[in-house]
């Protein structure tokens, strides 16, 4: 039984508050959108969660492991899962070797043969079976999508946070993820799925957290999100002051000349 | 013939060949050939373990000649200033080991060479050959040298845990500076520009199955050193076969991803540095007994910028190119030295071998990025593929219109 | 001469409280979730200048570490250090001799000025390409070069402004050629990591350029004479010239402070070619969409800017202020194809001690590298040490800085070029 508890967490950039006392919780193979205007703190959650940056204060358990001050290689070890915004297969190596690369964290041995056939395996769901010795670099942006989601199955997480997944690939392209998701979802598998894409997180989704400005601002099911004013008004309402540094926090600027 | 075969059966003779050679081999010039390949081995070494930190891990590091100093320096001191004798000298510092003595000689400087005014050299004055002192063993200052290599790799590894790309070049340049700087200011440990004098190998020559070689016979380091680069590239392919390899070409490619897949980064970052490292401090200190004097001129970025353009022109993404290709440039840089005149004006070739080189270095960089040498053994290597992707292509494979791939590119730069 | 032992006492407490301050202070500020940006810089400075006495209220209070905060606990630090040192060795050209000292605080500076310009090519370059040259010092070599061979072998006679006129276009050329030739590919993304790429291309143009002209030129020092002569000044009158005293060659101030004239000459040219620099910068067209690209890209090139363009004009510009300090500091040191490494290497700890990105951040740094440098000759007492040494110093400026504020003093979190973060 997959359990994610996430209580009170906080993340400061600064002065800016990202994440304001995020609280939610993870049970079973449950399938969550996770939505919100620009700015809204989606990635900063994912990245806190994921451990690449330590939240200020609040606990993150997963299956009872308190995750939430762990470097991100434990955390996956303990069974969180990510993929990133922009699209980051290791690009000079094969699509074989990417798949590897997770394997090979978890403790198995690419030497026996069944790293070998799970990957094998892998990459014939992910209908890309004949491209297993190109180098990643070679792949369209779709299919490099594809390859990052590999990599997940490969190692094998109980929850799997999927940034969004569907920006820009081809309509092929997408009935491969959306089958891959409902598959995935159906091995007991949680995830929890950000996307602008809202058609698409409303037909995979049963249950839809929205963040605003650093507030976890809705926890329901898509009919009553849809209909919740408060919602309504964070993505129609007031369209200034969406700042908040959550979205493409790790960019940097270059000094002044 | 299977065309991946190649690669290793060509492996196979060049070893056999290198092996052959200081037998087979009777020209008139045969010491200083035998010089050249040495020379070429130590090379290939530095080479070949540099690729690893660059080209696998992504390191780009200027400090890679520093820790072949490192480990040549040691030795040297070491060697220089450690001594063992039956009786105490009563002027020197000195610890008792069993019943031998363990001196250490006091640091005078350049001047010991002249005058023998070291407390060892008056203490034996004074015993009046009585005393049979003896150096300390050359095996034991090439292990500590290596040993010192590697923990300085660990610290500067863990130093730069947080630095990338430009930072890290400049920071290793800056090191690798320091410690030349170091080195020709004290004069009084280490001489300075005069250099530091050490015993070579096989001091008191060597007897191997039955023949006699005397401490300058080139047979004996030439093994050495042969058998030095290939324990490397055997390490160094085992490295790159196990995970070991896979996840420090990962880091390099994203490290934010492999550590969100599971990839203990950081240890692997650092441990990448200490294994480069003391492997160029091992053949450091090799060398430096080999030709036995060691300046600081041997840290010099010139000295550098050899090891990272031979690494570059074969293929900083494969080793054993960039090894092969050490050895080929080194023996290309010494046929190239005989300088020629044509209608008078003379061709200073000592200097017009470097500006070709230089300029072989720029082109490769622009026009074969992978080298020279590797896409060969790539090609060998991964001939099946080529097929595969033409069937790929048929199939209307990666739309390279596609406008994420160009967006991607970007953000895989980090 | 020995340092007594209150020296190293002092020495090893500065030490121990500086790592101290700079590793903890960072930790105190992560716990606390303030901007740490500061933290490891500030916290090992006022660490080392005040020990546990200082860091215990900043731990406690944790402000935030403002420019003021750190400046004074750098000069109280050096005021540490200048005490200790004072102690240990009174006899000290450094301490004894206050024309002494006058005097090598004015030739740093005014050295500290052209090493400034030099440095402020480097930066250029990095942050419009997002590259560190280095070639840097291979054209700082060959501005001087030029500039010898015009005035002395191929037009005998020229007035030695325009050898270095000819030898900035020359340069220029060269930068702009090298560029196109060598660095476009760097932009459209055909090389897999530009940064690395852009190191190592450099690296082999700085190789082959200097055996180029060794291979030309050969490896004898050449000279060029001062380019001007001062007029003889005698003020305020002349029996009792106080105030300024000048021969050809040299001049003296208030008695004390004696500068060379070729460093004078080189000095003021710098300051010219740099209020030109940033004329061109802030007032021309041109020159602010440099600043355009370099902040902001993708902006830039919405709003009509070319930034291939930009890239080849700031690549050619850098270069050729680089040979244009070599071009005016000829007159002051023999030239040989080798001279440009140790300016090269002063130019990148200058660059990352004002951030690399930063002209300001490098024209401060010159200054603050060309006063080390000028107290490391003058004070350590064994001058065969202290040249060795020298560029040693820049080098723990620069390691020190990366480890404790690798954005440098005037750049914003880590500097950027076209290619993403560093």
């Amino acid at each position: 039984m997959i359990e994610l508890t996430v209580s009170r967490l906080n993340k400061r950039f600064g002065g800016n508050h990202v994440l304001k006392d995020v609280s939610f919780e993870v049970n079973g193979a449950e399938m969550i959108g996770l939505i919100g205007p620009n700015g809204a703190g989606k990635t900063t959650l994912t990245n806190v969660l994921d451990g690449a940056i330590k939240p200020n204060s609040g606990t993150v358990y997963l299956n009872g492991t308190r995750i939430d001050q762990l470097p991100s290689f434990e955390v996956a070890k303990v069974g969180l899962g990510r993929t990133f915004q922009i699209t980051r297969s290791f690009r000079r190596m094969t699509v074989l070797e990417n798949l590897y690369v997770p394997a090979l964290a978890l403790g198995k041995s690419h030497k026996g043969d069944d790293v070998k056939e799970q990957a094998m395996e892998v990459l014939e769901f992910l209908t890309m079976a004949h491209l297993r010795n190109e180098y990643a670099r070679a792949l369209s942006g779709g299919q490099q999508k594809l390859l990052e989601l590999g990599r997940l199955l490969m190692l094998d997480p109980d929850i799997i946070i999927l940034d969004e997944p569907f920006a820009g690939v081809h309509p092929k392209l997408m009935e491969v993820i959306y089958e891959y998701i409902r598959r995935v979802n159906e091995r007991g598998k949680a995830m929890i799925i950000i996307s602008h894409q809202m058609d698409s997180i409303f037909a995979l989704c049963k249950r839809l957290l929205v963040l605003d400005y650093g507030d976890l601002i809705a926890d329901d099911t898509p009919e009553n999100v849809k209909n919740d004013p408060v919602v309504i008004e964070a993505y129609l309402g007031t369209t200034e002051d969406r700042t908040g540094t959550g979205e493409r926090d790790d960019e940097m600027r270059p000094a002044d000349v | 013939m299977n065309r991946q075969r190649v690669p290793h059966l060509l492996g196979v003779l060049i070893v056999a060949f290198f092996v052959a050679f200081p037998f087979v081999y009777s020209g008139g010039n045969y010491d200083y050939i035998m010089h050249i390949c040495i020379i070429g081995f130590f090379y290939a070494i530095l080479a070949s373990s540099w690729s690893m930190l660059a080209g696998y891990a992504g390191q780009f590091s200027f400090g890679h000649m520093a820790f072949m100093g490192l480990g040549a320096y040691t030795t040297a001191l070491f060697c220089h200033y450690f001594f063992i004798s039956p009786e105490p000298t009563g002027i020197c510092t000195e610890f008792a080991i069993g019943d031998q003595y363990l001196i250490i000689k006091n640091a005078i400087g350049v001047t010991s060479t002249t005058l023998t005014q070291d407390c060892l050299a008056q203490a034996m004055d004074k015993w009046n050959g009585t005393v049979e002192v003896t150096r300390m063993p050359v095996w034991l200052g090439v292990i500590l040298g290596a040993l010192v290599g590697g923990i300085f790799g660990l610290l500067i590894g863990l130093l730069v845990l947080r630095l990338r790309a430009a930072y890290l070049a400049l920071f290793t340049l800056g090191f690798s500076e320091i410690l030349r700087a170091t080195i020709s200011a004290e004069i009084q440990i280490t001489r300075g520009q005069a250099g530091l004098e050490l015993p070579s190998l096989f001091e008191n020559g060597i007897t191997i199955a039955g023949h006699f070689f005397s401490k300058t016979d080139k047979i004996p380091p030439y093994f050495v050193m042969l058998f030095l680069l290939l324990a490397c590239l055997a390490v160094l392919y085992w490295l790159s076969q196990s995970r070991f390899g896979l996840f420090v070409r990962a880091l390099r490619e994203d490290q934010d991803a492999a550590a969100a897949l599971g990839v203990n980064t950081t240890r692997y970052k650092v441990m990448v540095f200490v294994v480069t490292s003391s492997m160029a401090a091992l053949a450091g200190t090799v060398y430096a007994h080999y030709v036995t004097i060691i300046t600081p001129n041997n840290l010099m970025i010139l000295q550098m910028s050899l090891v990272v353009a031979m690494a570059v022109i074969a293929g900083v993404e494969n080793f054993i190119a960039a090894a092969i290709g050490a050895i080929l440039i080194e023996f290309t840089l010494e046929m190239l030295r005989t300088s020629f005149s044509i209608g008078g004006v003379t061709i200073d070739m000592t200097l017009w071998r470097l500006v070709f080189f230089g300029v072989l270095l720029m082109l490769t960089l622009r026009f074969a990025r992978n080298g020279l040498l590797a896409p060969l053994i790539d090609y060998f290597r991964r001939g099946h593929v080529a097929a595969e992707t033409v069937v790929r292509r048929d199939n209307g494979g990666p739309g390279s219109d596609d406008p994420e791939a160009s967006t991607d590119r970007q953000g895989a730069q980090a | 001469m020995q340092y007594s032992s209150i020296f190293w006492w002092t020495i090893l407490w500065i030490v121990f409280w500086g790592v101290t301050g700079g590793i903890g202070t960072r930790r105190v500020y992560l716990h606390k979730d303030l901007d740490t940006s500061n933290a490891t810089l500030g916290g090992s400075l006022i660490g080392a200048a005040f020990g546990p006495f200082g860091l215990a209220p900043l731990w406690w209070k944790s402000p935030e570490i403002g420019r003021v905060m750190i400046t004074l606990s750098s000069l109280v630090v050096i005021g540490i250090i200048a005490a200790a040192f004072a102690n240990a060795d009174p006899e000290n050209n450094c301490v004894s001799n206050g024309s002494f000292v006058a005097s090598q605080i004015t030739n740093g500076l005014i050295i500290g000025i052209i090493y400034g310009l030099m440095a402020m090519g480097l930066t250029l370059i990095f942050s419009i390409l997002g590259i560190v040259s280095f070639a840097h010092g291979a054209f700082y070599m060959i501005g001087g070069m030029l500039v010898y061979y015009i005035i002395n072998i191929w037009f005998p006679g020229t007035h030695p402004l325009i050898g270095v006129l000819g030898s900035c276009l020359i340069t220029f050329g060269l930068g702009a050629l090298f560029e196109r030739l060598f660095l476009t590919p760097m932009y459209d993304g055909r090389v897999e990591r530009p940064v690395e790429y852009g190191i190592l291309v450099t690296f082999g143009l700085s190789f082959t350029l200097t055996y180029l002209v060794a291979a030309l030129a050969g490896f004898n020092p050449v000279k060029v004479k001062r380019f001007f002569d001062f007029p003889r000044i005698r003020l305020p009158d002349n029996s009792d010239p106080w105030l300024i005293k000048t021969s050809r060659g040299n001049m003296e101030l208030f008695d004390t402070v004696s500068i060379s004239n070729p460093r004078f000459v080189a000095a003021i040219l710098s300051i010219m070619v740099l209020l030109a620099l940033l004329y061109f910068l802030h007032r021309t067209w041109t020159g602010k969409g440099l600043r355009a690209v370099s902040q902001d890209r993708e902006a830039a090139a919405i709003t009509g800017i070319n930034p291939n363009r930009m890239n080849m004009l700031a690549f050619a510009l850098g270069c050729m202020v680089a040979s244009l300090s070599g071009a005016v500091l000829v007159q002051a040191f023999s030239w040989l194809p080798i001279v440009g490494q140790i300016p090269e290497m002063r130019s990148f700890v200058i660059v990352v001690l004002g951030g690399l990105g930063s002209l300001p951040g490098a024209f401060v740094g010159g200054t603050l590298v060309g006063l080390v440098e000028a107290a490391g000759t003058g004070c350590v007492p064994n001058p065969q040490k202290a040249s060795s040494y020298i560029p040693a110093y820049g080098m723990i400026i620069l390691t020190l800085m990366l480890l404790l504020r690798p954005m440098g003093l005037f750049g914003r979190k880590f500097a950027s070029g076209a290619h993403g973060k560093f």
